[in-house]
């Protein structure tokens, strides 16, 4: 199981850096997200326990329940991320419609 | 012994956010709101800060959870000094903004975004636990995007994203030090992990932690190979909000590296506190240099930034007992400095018909302000750290800090970059109030309210004559900091 996980966050780490470091700024935006779900991941791999019966449910033991904590940490993290991904898409769409372009290497208006 | 006073710094400007939305279409209720609320968290800080004085570190476990378990607040002496900061530059922003005459300010969404934001960083500095630690800096970075994104420079939006897609990878660097943290020792509370790091044991992933960490502090406050968002984003910042950004929430990552070497990852400390040494030294010419050819008054306050976080880096990283007063000191007077600069700047640029604050167009444009002119070089001078003001107060802690650590090159340095730092704000001064203004230039005929700076240059001055109480204060923080045992203890119980 670890090893699907560990396999799983090292792709979306890939991809998302990958796809944050191009030039569209829509694609920018979209590796932002990526990664955001490679550490959902991650944090879900880090739970104490097994994790394939649900949490708190009667007649299974301790060893193969998930970890609760792990999961309120991540409702936390993905609301944070849906929210700051929005503001982003949000900002991206402004810029986008001021200079008709969504190509980050014509956002270069701070220089100096 | 649980103080709910803890609570009030986050949760009343919290209150106060969700009232400023349901009050929207009223400007002047949303400024009662806004004043009321920050002048309830700065009493609440300072009653904090007493209590603590008196009766040791002040805990609060929400919801009656105990620690491990639960989420809990805690302060001990340097988390009661940073709120004080925190809460003193918010409450002077609050009046800036109540007199401030940008266009952005009298948006509806405007007060309760700068409320969120005050409420994210006063949680940040109380929070005892990791997790909602990154919860709040979150809160305090998301709202402080959207409040540059409106505002009246044009530049905002770019420059929000910027700093959104920046802090977010600060911010990825904090989940995986968090995830790392979680997988070694169970637990997200600072006692405790302290408490299980104590103990001697090393797993791998403590040391992953650590440096995935110690880069995420760096991000948020803008040391040397990550400081690139900072003056761009600063910058179009409106002037309240640039005031608050560029003193207090910077020091969030400078609060974050305080509790990584003193409480959290004191064996690895040394390695750090190196690493800080070096990096503080090429932000403080770095940074002051930029200052020094920058185009732009308030960018040039945005690179000083930059370079006084150096010192402050130095004094961390020097990390005797006397640097780290030092850092302290340095700190909390640095920020009441930098934001009254700011708001002085601001101020003129006010008066500017474009609001620029250009060194080609400003020049002269303070000539006729008479007060302000007074205001910004006694600001510059606290800045530089000339005698009798605050600056020259937290710079001779430095050095005996330095004295102390034997460190005679890095205090050579710093003492030179002291001068780079006198340099460019005489430069600025000259060329803001002294010389003639340009006959083109058409002032406006108001401008913003100088209560707030004067109130703060007025704080500069008094801590500079009246020091003791805020050395002293310092003093037994670092002293109470270096027993982790009592922080400890106290969150725990027993």
């Amino acid at each position: 199981m670890n090893i699907i996980f560990a396999i799983a966050v090292g792709i979306l780490f890939g991809l998302g850096t990958f796809q944050i470091l191009r030039r569209d700024m829509i694609k920018t935006a979209m590796g932002f997200y990526i990664l955001f779900t490679a550490i959902n991941l991650l944090f879900i791999a880090v739970g104490a326990f097994n994790g394939s019966a649900p949490a708190y449910s009667q007649n299974v033991g301790v060893e193969t329940t998930s970890d609760p904590l792990v999961q309120a940490l991540l409702l936390t993290a993905i609301v944070i991320s849906f929210g700051s991904y929005a503001i982003l898409l949000g900002l991206i769409a402004i810029s986008a419609r001021r200079y008709d372009t969504a190509d980050s290497d014509s956002l270069d208006h701070l220089k100096g | 012994m649980d103080n709910p006073l803890l609570l009030a710094p986050i949760f009343v400007p919290l209150a106060g956010a969700a009232l400023a939305v349901l009050l929207a279409r009223y400007l002047r209720v949303q400024h009662v709101i806004g004043l009321t609320v920050t002048l309830l968290a700065w009493l609440a800080s300072l009653a904090v800060l007493y209590a603590n004085w008196i009766g040791g570190v002040q805990v609060y476990r929400v919801g009656g959870y105990a620690p491990p378990y639960g989420i809990v607040l805690a302060a001990d002496l340097l988390s009661a000094l940073l709120e004080v900061m925190a809460t003193t530059v918010v409450l002077a922003g609050m009046i800036y903004v109540l007199g401030c005459k940008d266009k952005c300010i009298s948006l509806p969404a405007f007060m309760p975004l700068f409320l969120c934001m005050a409420a994210g960083l006063h949680g940040a500095f109380y929070t005892g636990d990791i997790f909602t630690f990154f919860v709040f800096q979150e809160l305090m970075v998301l709202s402080s995007v959207v409040l540059v994104g409106i505002s009246d420079n044009r530049l905002g939006v770019e420059a929000a994203i910027k700093y959104l897609l920046i802090s977010s990878m600060g911010t990825l660097f904090l989940l995986v030090g968090i995830a790392a943290v979680y997988a070694t020792f169970g637990t997200l509370t600072l006692a405790d992990i302290a408490r299980l790091l104590s103990g001697g044991e090393r797993p791998v992933l403590a040391q992953a932690a650590a440096v995935m960490l110690m880069c995420a502090f760096l991000v948020k406050s803008a040391v040397f190979p990550f400081h690139f968002w900072q003056p761009d984003f600063h910058t179009a910042a409106p002037t309240p909000v640039h005031a608050i950004l560029s003193s207090v929430v910077v020091k969030v990552g400078v609060y974050g590296l305080f509790r990584l070497t003193l409480l959290l990852f004191t064996a690895e400390a040394p390695l750090v506190r190196s690493l800080l040494l070096v990096l503080g030294l090429i932000g403080i010419f770095f940074g002051s240099l930029a200052a020094l050819r920058t185009y732009d008054a308030k960018r040039m306050l945005a690179y000083s930034t930059f370079g006084q976080i150096g010192f402050i880096l130095v004094g961390i990283g020097w990390g005797t007992p006397l640097a780290l007063v030092g850092a302290l000191v340095y700190t909390l007077n640095h920020a009441f400095i930098k934001a009254s600069l700011l708001m002085l700047t601001g101020l003129v640029s006010s008066r500017m018909p474009n609001k620029s604050a250009r060194l080609t167009e400003i020049g002269g444009a303070g000539n006729t302000m008479a007060l302000i002119n007074i205001l910004y070089l006694l600001g510059g001078m606290a800045l530089a750290g000339v005698p009798p003001l605050n600056g020259f107060i937290s710079k001779l802690a430095l050095v005996r800090g330095g004295i102390e650590a034997q460190s005679w090159l890095v205090i050579g340095l710093a003492v030179a970059a002291g001068l780079l730092t006198l340099m460019y704000m005489m430069r600025t001064w000259q060329l803001i109030f002294q010389r003639a203004p340009d006959p083109e230039l058409h002032l406006k005929p108001y401008s913003d309210n100088p209560t707030a700076p004067a109130l703060l240059i007025g704080l500069c001055v008094l801590l500079g004559v009246y020091a003791v109480p805020l050395v002293q204060l310092a003093t037994e923080a670092v002293n109470r900091l270096g027993d982790p045992n009592l922080y400890i203890r106290a969150v725990l119980g027993g």
